[in-house]
């Protein structure tokens, strides 16, 4: 049976509460210096025309059903033709960035570890240090033993349950979960957004976006190849003689004067 | 003479935020931003804050339309002395240079931004204005064709092109324009509209087919645009009037027209207003000249344009 440990109520109020902070605080910083340290991203031309051409392309898959069908085909052959329609012909030059090679990406990548794994290293370390040496809160779920030693650092009791944890954890938990109060707060994109840099660094790694292109006219071509054309006007006339049109109003507003 | 805010006994923020409206409406009314706009910043300037930036450039883009030279020169002095290097101002500097028919020096300004930036879209656009306020409109359909090779996805671009083939009366291609900014805008009435008339000037059986059918599309999305409602009762009764189409052809037609005029005639009733007379003696005209087999407005061919006029489709 768990034992039922009955905590101080100063450690809510000097434990839980201050990391709570520093941990927010921290985060609201980490958002202004990343601002601040963030370097231009120059697109080319080229780069620029290309998401425009990918966009386009998709309009016409999409809304190509409300021009004549004779436009559609007519773009539908530019883009898609066997010889020289523009996504068979258009290669371009795949360079993938490799960090080792590319300054500019280095450099992004350093900035990227300095704001965000290295205050959370440094800040960890501190309370660990500092709130060593007892229970500061329960997970409301079981753990196994084998989380004893990372979740209870510094606190020497074999027979305490694995759901009491040190503030080290707590300070984890919070790093995690107050992601979503800085969406509130920062706005959507922010950059004390840990988990989600995370995230990016993991799947970055395996895309590296010039050859982004080349697939991604691939991927256009063959989706633009399965569109067929279902103009929408078919029988816009009879749709549009079945009832009377809707006159209400038209006439009744009075024509501003003036500027107000 | 008495000041916008005594004229109208508003306080600055109300002009504020009317200016703040006009911007974001993209309306043109230059001379009622000059009017609010002077008296906003030679008044009020400091309690704008960072407003006033945006305020400068927008009066000062009114004041060229206006003739206002010395408004817009102070309000670029402003901006350069504020924002030295920035390439917006570089453009409102070649832009005062264009007003004042300064041609050459302002080209070289936009050429000096591109050199920095070729990716800005503003220089190369205002380059392309050059060229027509010189009236070389064969070198600013060529250019802006090229500009949006690179840049596909511009739809001012688009219908600023479609405007210049429709002066040339190259309206294929004005229709190809206009198709694409359809495409991007499917609920937009007035795109609609546009192509219908482009198709029915450009003339031909089919052309006037697809005309009618999308004056009907505007119809839909917009049940009061009346100019396509007259556009849908002048194109199926062309149909219904031409000579080669087939019997229950012209029956349908005959009937769009029908329902079209009875529209119409209900419009006027509910804007209280006189009809002209000869809405209703026009329709039993199409009816028995169709049975009759001769062409209504006294033209030979459907395919000429008669009397709706493209050229004042400016809207």
């Amino acid at each position: 049976m768990a034992p039922e440990l009955l905590l101080d109520s100063n450690i809510r109020l000097w434990v839980v509460l201050p990391i709570v902070f520093i941990t927010f605080l921290v985060g609201v910083i980490r958002h202004y210096v990343s601002i601040l340290l963030q370097s231009d991203k120059k697109l080319t031309l080229e780069q620029v025309s290309d998401s425009q051409v990918l966009i386009r392309s998709r309009i016409l898959r999409e809304n190509g059903k409300y021009i004549p069908k004779q436009s559609f085909l007519m773009r539908k052959f530019y883009f898609n033709n066997q010889e020289d329609g523009f996504f068979k012909k258009t290669k371009r030059k795949v360079v993938p960035p490799s960090p080792m090679t590319d300054p500019s990406m280095l450099t992004d990548m350093m900035k990227g570890n300095v704001t965000n794994v290295l205050p959370m290293i440094l800040i960890g370390g501190w309370i660990n240090w500092t709130f060593s040496g007892f229970v500061t809160t329960k997970v409301p779920f079981p753990l196994t033993l084998r989380f004893k030693p990372m979740l209870q650092q510094g606190i020497e009791l074999l027979s305490l349950d694995a759901s009491w944890v040190s503030s080290a954890s707590w300070y984890f938990l919070n790093v995690f979960g107050l992601r979503s109060m800085y969406s509130l707060i920062l706005g959507q994109d922010n950059g004390a957004d840990q988990s989600r840099i995370m995230q990016e660094q993991m799947s970055g790694a395996a895309m590296a976006m010039p050859a982004d292109t080349n697939k991604a006219f691939k991927a256009e071509w063959e989706a633009l190849e399965l569109t067929d054309h279902q103009w929408a006007l078919e029988s816009v006339e009879d749709d549009l003689m079945g009832r009377e049109l809707d006159f209400d109003g038209m006439f009744s507003k009075e024509l501003p004067s003036g500027i107000f | 003479m008495a000041s916008v805010s005594e004229l109208y006994d508003v306080g600055w923020e109300e002009m504020r935020d009317k200016l703040r409206k006009w911007r974001e409406d993209n309306s043109r009314n230059s001379e009622q931003i000059v009017d609010v706009g002077e008296e906003l910043i030679s008044d009020h300037a400091s309690k704008l804050g960072d407003d006033v930036w945006i305020i400068y450039e927008q009066v000062m883009i009114a004041a060229l339309d206006c003739s206002r030279d010395d408004l817009a020169l102070t309000c670029l002095q402003e901006l350069r002395k504020q924002f030295p290097d920035s390439h917006r101002v570089k453009r409102l500097t070649g832009m005062r240079l264009e007003a004042l028919e300064r041609y050459d020096e302002a080209n070289k300004h936009y050429d000096a931004i591109l050199e920095d930036d070729p990716t800005n879209t503003a220089a190369r656009k205002r380059k392309i204005s050059i060229l027509k306020a010189q009236g070389k409109n064969g070198e600013a359909i060529r250019e802006l064709n090229e500009y949006l090779e690179q840049f596909v996805g511009d739809q001012e671009a688009w219908h600023e092109l479609s405007e210049l083939y429709i002066n040339e009366h190259d309206y294929g291609k004005a229709a190809f324009c206009l198709e694409e900014l359809m495409m991007t805008n499917p609920h937009n009435h007035l795109y609609c509209e546009q192509y219908a008339e482009v198709k029915y000037t450009q003339g031909g059986l089919e052309n006037l087919e697809l005309s009618r059918k999308y004056f009907s599309q505007a119809l839909r999305l917009n049940n009061r645009n009346m100019r396509a409602l007259f556009g849908l009762y002048m194109s199926a009764s062309h149909i219904a009037a031409s000579p080669k189409v087939s019997a229950k052809v012209k029956k349908d037609n005959i009937k769009y027209a029908a329902w079209a005029a009875n529209q119409i005639n209900r419009a006027y009733k509910v804007s209280h207003k006189p009809r002209p007379s000869d809405t209703g003696t026009h329709i039993a005209t199409v009816k028995e000249s169709a049975n009759t087999n001769c062409c209504i407005l006294g033209r030979g061919r459907p395919s000429t344009n008669v009397g709706f006029s493209i050229a004042d489709a400016d809207m």
